[in-house]
């Protein structure tokens, strides 16, 4: 029930995204006052998981290591932002608070997942 | 270091920045009326402070920091009071370039940026427990 779709793997994928998603959040949110600071966002959940589908293996120390799963906080497309300040300062506190409510929501939605397929698990344990 | 852990980490700064903020407003409000120490002298001079970010080797990430607190070089404000100590041979007295209503709107401007970062923060932390929480069902 739970290996085929690699639930647990992909939960937790989907929590060190949203982790750096919120790091990224806040890091906006303390330089909303920084001129000349431009907000910076995570490339979307699929992108960076069609990235990281072909993993190479490294069997020795000198290998060069593919970065398996790495999030990074980039600057977005020009106009993702809402608004940019006479100090080209773009982050709209606003635009910052929303993204922080859809990454609790998907947080919250990811755990829930995560607890309920672990309770039919220890179901099917203990009979 | 964990993302969490990094944006807290990014979040105190911000607290800090903004709270030193504060700080630079309560100064410029409280030295709104001081003159010169001797008769002619300049008064207090609004103090300006800016913010700069700067990258934290340990996380990857840009914290903000205080950059320089600056004096504003706006003109003072001259009064006619041949009474005050401060007062010049004509009677004029330097005060402070210091404006109350731009001192409570920066005000208000921290404060809105200090709440939007411990709003931040706040979450941060409940993403935690939710995933500690995790541990819960799972006896």
């Amino acid at each position: 029930m739970v290996e085929p779709v690699f639930l647990f793997d992909l939960v937790e994928k989907q929590r060190s995204w949203l982790s750096a998603r919120q790091s990224a959040v806040s890091q906006n949110v303390a330089n909303a006052n920084t001129p000349g600071y431009k907000a910076v966002d995570v490339t979307s959940f699929s992108k960076v998981m069609d990235r990281s589908a072909l993993e190479l293996a490294g069997t020795n120390g000198l290998h060069i290591q593919t970065a398996a799963f790495d999030p990074r906080p980039s600057s977005p497309k020009d106009g993702a932002n809402w608004e940019t300040s006479l100090s080209g300062n773009s982050v709209s506190l606003e635009q910052e608070m929303m993204k922080a409510g859809e990454i609790r929501g998907a947080f919250s939605l990811g755990t829930n997942i995560m607890k309920s397929f672990h309770g039919m698990w220890m179901a099917t344990l203990k009979g | 270091m964990d993302a969490l852990e990094a944006s807290m980490k990014i979040s105190g700064a911000g607290l800090e920045a903004q709270s030193s903020r504060l700080r630079v407003v309560a100064e410029n409000m409280a030295n709104a009326r001081s003159t010169g120490p001797v008769a002619g002298a300049n008064p207090y001079v609004r103090k300006t402070v800016t913010f700069a970010n700067e990258l934290d080797r340990a996380t990857g990430a840009e914290l903000v920091h205080v950059g320089a607190v600056g004096v504003d070089r706006s003109p003072f404000r001259v009064e006619h009071d041949p009474g005050n100590p401060a007062a010049d041979k004509n009677g004029n007295v330097k005060f402070p370039n210091v404006n109350i209503l731009t001192e409570v709107a920066d005000m208000r401007e921290a404060n809105r940026a200090y709440e939007a970062n411990l709003q931040v923060m706040k979450q941060t932390r409940d993403l935690l427990t939710m995933t500690i929480d995790l541990l819960k069902g799972s006896q």
